[in-house]
């Protein structure tokens, strides 16, 4: 009876691997979309303007609506919250667990995404044109609005864009108080704790306000800090979200950070926090806030 | 027809085996002797199991380690003295591996292979049990399903590595009188601790701290006196029957 | 030590108990499948446009890839608990998972992996590759750390420092190299939301490997269950055997988790159901393993897309929940 069972086994394998490869030959005309399914971002650019997005990263959607294509989104990922109304929304997982049959069902004609996501592979393989953006700088920023402006059909809008960003950097920079320029920051990311680094987009956010940097360059753009060398660098102003700075001097040893003792201390609410450590369209909104609360605590003093 | 040569094992830096020099023929050979003498480890020497130290194994004149495994397999059958249990197979699927050697893994089994495994399981009476399970019997009967495995290989060699361990008494008589018909044609190795079974075989061999202390027919006073003094004098041999006892000394 | 997890087959026949295993198995897989294609994001429906895609592009090959990464799993975990004779290996234990995954995040860390059209086919197999060899290092040195698989405690200890040990080293690479920390998740979880026609192919092709090879190799598991002495003295050249059914047990395992990360419990349940239904030599009992590995994990994949549709519950959580319960169950019965 194994015998018999083997041979079936057998057969059905050998029947099932010939089934595959031929599948794999003729699906490399997919049925949808009538874009090819490997092209270069030039080419894509240069198809019909996309009507249907979908963004799988929340710093591209509010791209998108800064953009004035925000009615062209039918699908986002779980994190993205801004604009409002990108809430109503379906929510299609995350970059990791993305929900391929929900996304490919909404039938878009471009999706946004990361670099090094695996879903890009498998959404490319089902037909679907995928564009792919990295946010570590205020040129990647800077770039993917442009190419973004330009798939989106309106290549001056990114320019447009942009100059409106830069505004509201120098705008920002010009409230920072003379007193404070060059002081040293110290922006936290996270409690491990991991610091915003020169490099970081937020590094250059800081630099752009004229202020510095506890973190050399050499660290990197999110380096994990010993607790150590944050208090012997004793930064002249803290930034974190605000029920971390309450906490911070409760950690060991940070009582010894002179900013905390001093009320030289910048915490962030959610919302505020969320746009600083997002690399998107409201660069220059978050460097305002910034800028706002070093003139509050200029006016404390 | 199986050889040993000057064979020398250290194990652990303990010396095991100091020099035994041994033939064995067509016939049953009772290896005996106190707790630590060498016994299984020689079987284990001449079952191909143990390197030698020093010396050599010869099958039918031919070096054993020269021999490849299945070679060596179709000619020397073992019998370990514990065995692991498999709880899937059934009795008849543990006899038939058995018959490896001869199929090895490939090759499907014949009718001459169903034959042989009959053969082995009625000679060792448990062709009753053949589709249960290890686990439902008791010692003394997996016992026999372990010999009928190794006697499903129809080797010319048997090595029994305390073969009665778990029989009771009439399955012990059953045993040696399946070994004195199978030693008529094969050569028989078996270590015993029952001196009274091991004195009924055609020939004993006495082990002591590794090296042979005595050796020739139960009947043989000179190799009486070697089981004696190999057992301190924990025994002795009452000949007034019609064959040898051997007896616990507790009287003296 | 032998956990005795068997029913004895007293009363039904041992041949009807393993045709009934198999034609069950085949009937569920069948079930199962039709149920892959009809459950998705919007239910148990059937897509209202767009069939053809879904169904054809996307439920199709993730129904039978969940079939073949579980029919891998399966095996594997029959290969382990009959090689090592320890009816608690697994994949996930003995080091070839952690392996495995290490392999897969120096590889995206390393950043050879890049999304190009041309690299794509060779960017699975290079992957496929590098979890196979993953899979075998960490077997290896579990085994080197536990001085073989004799002992059941010192294998299992070895293999969670072996796990331990990986996991803190693919730590370490993603702390230096973030772009691999995306890939690490993916593998933290096991899921099969990615599994296309490609990626079956593949694993079709390792199927097709590693069923036969397994099946002609099963004897030899049957002898070393008697002891290695036993099956040393039967002829078999266990060191060669023995090799074999490690390099089947790595490209098994490494075949799975490069395809659909660590999805837990499937190789050490399978075969444990498949001896408690119908005992069998290995030859039935690893095709059989292979086959129930298959529906377990089809069916998680099923309730995965099924039970809160449309999100997705990642397959591993299922596989790991339903698995552990069942061990759990299985030895509060052995103790009561």
């Amino acid at each position: 009876m194994t015998r018999a069972l083997v041979q079936a086994v057998r057969a059905l394998l050998a029947g099932a691997v010939a089934l595959c490869l031929a599948l794999h030959a003729a699906h490399a005309q997919p049925a949808q979309p009538p874009q090819p399914a490997h092209s270069t971002q030039a080419a894509e650019a240069a198809v019909r303007t996309p009507q249907r997005i979908v963004s799988l990263v929340p710093s591209l959607t509010e791209t998108v609506c800064s953009l004035g294509a925000c009615s062209r989104l039918v699908g986002t990922d779980r994190f993205a919250n801004w604009p409002p109304s990108v809430l109503q929304l379906p929510k299609l997982g995350g970059l990791d667990d993305a929900q391929v049959e929900s996304i490919v069902a909404l039938r878009p004609d471009l999706v946004l995404a990361a670099p090094s996501a695996r879903v890009v592979r498998r959404l490319r393989d089902l037909g679907l044109t995928v564009q792919v953006f990295a946010s570590d700088s205020h040129a990647d920023v800077r770039r993917s609005i442009d190419a973004l402006a330009a798939t989106l059909g309106d290549a001056a809008a990114g320019p447009r864009l942009w100059a409106a960003i830069e505004r509201d950097l120098a705008a920002a920079r010009d409230r920072v108080p003379p007193a404070w320029r060059g002081q040293r920051v110290y922006f936290e990311v996270s409690t491990t704790p991991h610091a915003a680094g020169t490099g970081s987009f937020i590094g250059q956010t800081l630099a752009g306000l004229g202020l510095a940097n506890i973190v050399p360059p050499a660290l990197g753009a999110f380096p994990q800090l010993s607790p150590e060398f944050i208090v012997r660098a004793q930064p002249d102003v803290v930034m974190a979200p605000r029920r971390e700075i309450s906490a911070m001097a409760a950690r060991p040893g940070w009582a010894a950070l002179q900013a905390l003792g001093h009320d030289r201390h910048c915490g962030f609410d959610a919302a505020g926090y969320e746009m600083l450590v997002r690399p998107g369209p409201r660069l220059g909104e978050a460097a305002g806030l910034i800028a706002d609360c070093l003139v509050a605590l200029e006016s404390r003093r | 027809m199986l050889q040993a040569d000057q064979l020398t094992l250290q194990l652990g830096g303990r010396p095991v085996l100091r020099g035994i020099d041994c033939a064995f023929a067509t016939g049953w050979t009772a290896i005996v002797g106190p707790n630590g003498a060498g016994k299984t480890s020689l079987m284990r020497v001449l079952a191909g199991l143990l390197p030698a130290s020093k010396g050599e194994v010869r099958v039918g004149g031919q070096r054993l380690a020269a021999l490849g495994s299945r070679e060596r397999a179709l000619r020397i059958a073992w019998l370990p003295q514990q065995a692991e249990v498999s709880d899937e197979l059934t009795v008849r699927e543990i006899v038939h591996l058995g018959r490896l050697p001869h199929l090895g893994l490939f090759t499907a089994p014949g009718p001459a292979d169903e034959a042989a495994v009959d053969a082995a399981m009625a000679a060792t009476e448990c062709s009753a049990w053949a589709q249960r399970r290890l686990p439902e019997l008791s010692g003394g009967e997996r016992q026999r399903v372990l010999l009928a495995r190794a006697l499903a290989t129809q080797a010319p060699i048997l090595l029994l590595d305390e073969p009665t361990t778990h029989l009771d008494a009439p399955h012990q008589v059953a045993l040696a009188r399946l070994v004195r018909r199978l030693a008529q044609r094969q050569v028989v190795l078996t270590v015993l601790h029952d001196l009274p079974l091991a004195l009924h075989a055609d020939r004993v061999l006495v082990l002591r701290d590794g090296r042979i202390a005595g050796d020739g027919a139960p009947a043989d006073p000179a190799l009486q006196h070697a089981l004696v003094r190999a057992f301190d004098g924990a025994v002795r041999i009452d000949t007034r029957g019609t064959h040898p006892l051997a007896v616990p000394a507790l009287d003296d | 030590m032998a956990l005795d997890l068997t029913v004895p087959a007293t009363g039904a026949t041992d041949h009807s108990r393993r045709r009934t295993l198999a034609l069950g198995l085949a009937a569920a897989a069948a079930l199962l499948l039709t149920a892959g294609l009809w459950v998705g994001s919007e239910g148990w429906a059937w897509p209202a446009e767009q069939a053809a895609l879904i169904v054809g592009q996307i439920r199709a090959p993730r129904s039978l890839g969940a079939l073949a990464v579980g029919a891998l799993l399966g095996l594997a975990g029959a290969l382990a608990q009959g090689l090592f004779r320890n009816p608690l290996a697994d994949p996930f234990l003995i080091g070839t998972a952690a392996g495995a995954s290490l392999a897969v995040v120096v590889v995206l860390a390393a950043g050879v992996l890049g999304a190009s059209a041309a690299t794509q086919w060779f960017g699975d197999i290079g992957l496929a590759a590098a979890a196979f060899s993953g899979a075998l290092g960490g077997m290896l040195l579990t085994l080197l750390m536990a001085r073989g698989a004799q002992h059941s405690l010192r294998l299992l200890l070895a293999g969670v420092v072996v796990g331990m040990v990986c996991g803190a080293v693919a730590d370490l690479l993603v702390t230096l190299s973030p772009q691999a920390m995306r890939g690490r998740q993916f593998f933290m979880l096991g899921s099969t939301a990615l599994l296309g026609w490609h990626q079956l192919a593949l694993l079709g092709a390792g199927l097709a490997l590693a069923l036969p090879a397994a099946w002609r190799l099963s004897r030899g598991l049957d002898a070393l269950a008697l002891g290695e002495d036993t099956a040393t003295s039967l002829g078999l050249p266990l060191a060669r055997l023995r090799g074999a059914l490690v390099l089947l047990l790595a490209l098994a395992t490494g075949l799975a988790v490069s395809q659909a990360g660590l999805v837990a419990f499937v190789g050490l349940v399978s075969p444990h159901l498949v001896r408690r239904f119908a005992p069998a030599p290995h030859g039935y009992t690893l095709l059989a393993s292979a086959a129930t590995g298959g529906v377990l994990l089809l069916g998680a994949d099923v309730l995965a897309r099924g039970l809160l549709a449309p999100l997705e519950l990642p397959v591993g959580v299922l596989t790991a929940l339903l698995g552990g319960g069942y061990l759990l169950w299985l030895l509060h019965r052995r103790a009561g």
